[in-house]
């Protein structure tokens, strides 16, 4: 017993070099031996699931990225699984960006999802605008007018030229808003400045640090659920391989056949491992440190 | 090929550089910091430009026109658009097609009242000039009023009063989880904008009341805390798996070999440093 108080007691001065390199390996390890952990889905995630499954086969859905590499862990798994989402069901997407990092974000998602896996036609079933400088202001300006935004897309080509914009002349011919957000601009000031005053319904996917500051408006129900960090992120590709795999709701002919991409790809799923051990790594330190505390307090308390 | 090994290296030493500052701060920290730091503006400043500056603000001052049918006012102000063309042609292009000239950028109609943000954006880089430097102020002035106007309408209407009508809730449902849901969310709501009602002394009944807010809050913060440690760790799964991709033979073992190098630099300058100190003492 008086061994194990003095080794509580030296818990208390602990270099914490050696604090990181215990989290170092315990995130290293499952990345290199996966323990396949179950992944259970939370009402948070499958709120922003359903309310894009919900969509009918020709809604239009804009898709805003606020996130850079420095995010990407998180958020880019979310992406690829919201686009093949969309894609699954036939549902035309508008990409732009209020970070100017999310348009190389956004290439990368759209490489991989429209032009490898669905063999999209760029324009028609998609469409990327690109990065605009302005934060909110850019919102607020799309609430009247793309063109008055946007006057070519990420390739430079005039928007009056594209076809899939014809139909969308303001941010209020979208049938729904998303938005992958790291921070500011992001998710926040898409419900102030276009769900709410347009009523186009609003969700989104976060870096976890952000996950709070949303809860209020999801309880509001100015948000349809957010996908919370990498944890949402393997929530969503749950859902959406069980969707395909139970050929559930609308499905494009292309989808079934893509599921084995899906399964293969799904970087969230991968990591999460990692994250639960280093989560219960971090809750073990907590509660040593605070024995740790205690113990070195009441034994000063007895001299 | 090689672009995709070199890119591998250079992210690979990134990485490893901004770790090393988890051991002590040193020279490889420093390095990458400055070029984060750098790189980042860089890409900014040119992003903004090519996507914004030059589509949509010179675009809408000089939209595509053939030359041959200016008249008036615009044969003059395409004049200076050629004059611009000159000294900057990536920026300000002219292209034949059909053997007709024409002058502009894209396709959007013509609108001289973008000159104004042009002026307030030119005067901005005026603080560059002290003399000069106090017109940057009408810029700013004009950039905070905008911003202020248009947080305020959105903060009214969705987070004041978006916000409170979602509280205005029963407190009996008939369902028994909803309406104990319905009472924690009302309860946390007055005790926390209580805690920061400071017109009155918080004791007696009021102490009480001030500190269920301050719980509500703490749990709170345990909850960001929470998130923000989740983030953190999913940000290191991130920078990991990179390294382990790059660790093998077709990127040239990057990994490992830089990780052994950057170990023998830091325990080398470590000892000398040691052996400084113990000279100068």
């Amino acid at each position: 017993m008086g061994k194990f108080t003095n080794f509580l007691e030296k818990l208390d001065s602990l270099d914490r070099r050696v604090i990181f390199l215990i989290i170092g390996l315990v995130v290293l390890i499952p990345l290199l031996i996966p323990l396949g952990l179950p992944i259970e889905t939370t009402n948070l995630t499958e709120d922003a699931f359903y309310a894009i499954e919900d969509l009918p086969a020709n809604a239009k859905v804009l898709l805003s990225f606020e996130y850079g590499p420095s995010s990407k862990p998180e958020i880019h798994p979310m992406a690829v699984s919201v686009l093949r989402h969309l894609f699954s069901k036939g549902n035309e997407v508008v990409i732009m960006c209020l970070w100017p990092d999310g348009l190389f974000m956004a290439n990368e998602a759209l490489e991989l999802v429209a032009h490898d896996e669905f063999k999209l036609e760029y324009g028609v079933d998609y469409v990327n605008l690109g990065y605009r400088p302005g934060n909110e202001a850019v919102i607020k300006g799309i609430t009247k007018s793309f063109e008055a935004n946007f006057s070519v897309d990420s390739r430079g080509i005039p928007i009056s030229q594209i076809p899939i914009m014809q139909d969308v002349q303001t941010a209020r011919d979208v049938d729904f808003i998303f938005s992958f957000s790291a921070g500011y601009p992001g998710a926040i000031e898409w419900v102030l400045y276009a769900g709410d005053p347009l009523q186009v319904p609003v969700s989104s996917g976060n870096s976890s640090i952000q996950v709070n500051q949303l809860l209020p408006y999801v309880k509001s129900g100015q948000m349809k659920g957010v996908i919370a960090g990498m944890p949402g992120a393997a929530e969503y590709e749950t859902l959406l391989i069980q969707k395909v795999e139970g050929k559930e709701g609308l499905l494009v002919n292309k989808a079934h056949a893509l599921l084995p991409n899906f399964k293969e790809n799904r970087d969230a799923t991968k990591f999460m491992d990692a994250q639960s051990i280093a989560h219960l790594v971090i809750v073990l330190f907590i509660i040593l440190g605070n024995i740790s505390y205690f113990v070195k307090r009441k034994k000063q308390q007895k001299y | 090929m090689y672009i995709g090994i070199l890119g591998a290296w250079v992210a690979v030493f990134l990485t490893l550089s901004i770790l090393s500052y988890l051991y002590k701060d040193n020279v490889f920290y420093k390095l990458s910091e400055h070029i984060f730091v750098g790189v980042s503006a860089a890409h900014w400043a040119t992003i903004a430009f090519w996507n914004q500056v030059q589509p949509n603000l010179f675009g809408r001052l000089w939209p595509q026109a053939e030359v041959a049918a200016l008249e008036g006012f615009n044969k003059f102000w395409y004049g200076i658009y050629h004059v611009l063309h000159v000294l900057f042609e990536k920026v300000f292009p002219e292209e034949t097609i059909n053997g007709v000239l024409y002058r502009g950028i894209g396709d959007q109609p013509q609108n001289l009242s973008y000159l104004i943000a042009f002026i307030l954006g030119v005067f901005m880089l005026f603080r560059l000039i002290p003399k000069i430097g106090w017109l940057s102020r009408w810029s700013l002035a004009y950039v905070i009023g905008m911003a202020a106007g248009l947080r305020l309408y959105g903060y009214m209407s969705s987070d004041v009063i978006g916000q409170i009508h979602a509280t205005m809730l029963p407190l009996w449902t008939g369902n028994l989880g909803e309406s104990i849901n319905n009472i924690i969310l009302i309860v946390g709501v007055l005790t926390g904008l209580f805690y920061f009602f400071f017109s009155v002394e918080h004791k007696g009944a009021l102490k009480i009341v001030s500190r269920i807010g301050i719980y509500f809050l703490m749990v709170y913060f345990g909850a960001s805390f929470g998130f923000a440690v989740m983030g953190r760790i999913s940000l290191l799964i991130g920078r990991f798996n990179d390294l382990i991709e790059y660790s093998g033979k077709q990127y040239g073992f990057a990994t490992p070999i830089l990780l052994l190098i950057m170990v023998a630099v830091l325990i080398l300058s470590g000892r000398k440093e040691k052996k400084n100190k113990e000279a100068e003492a």
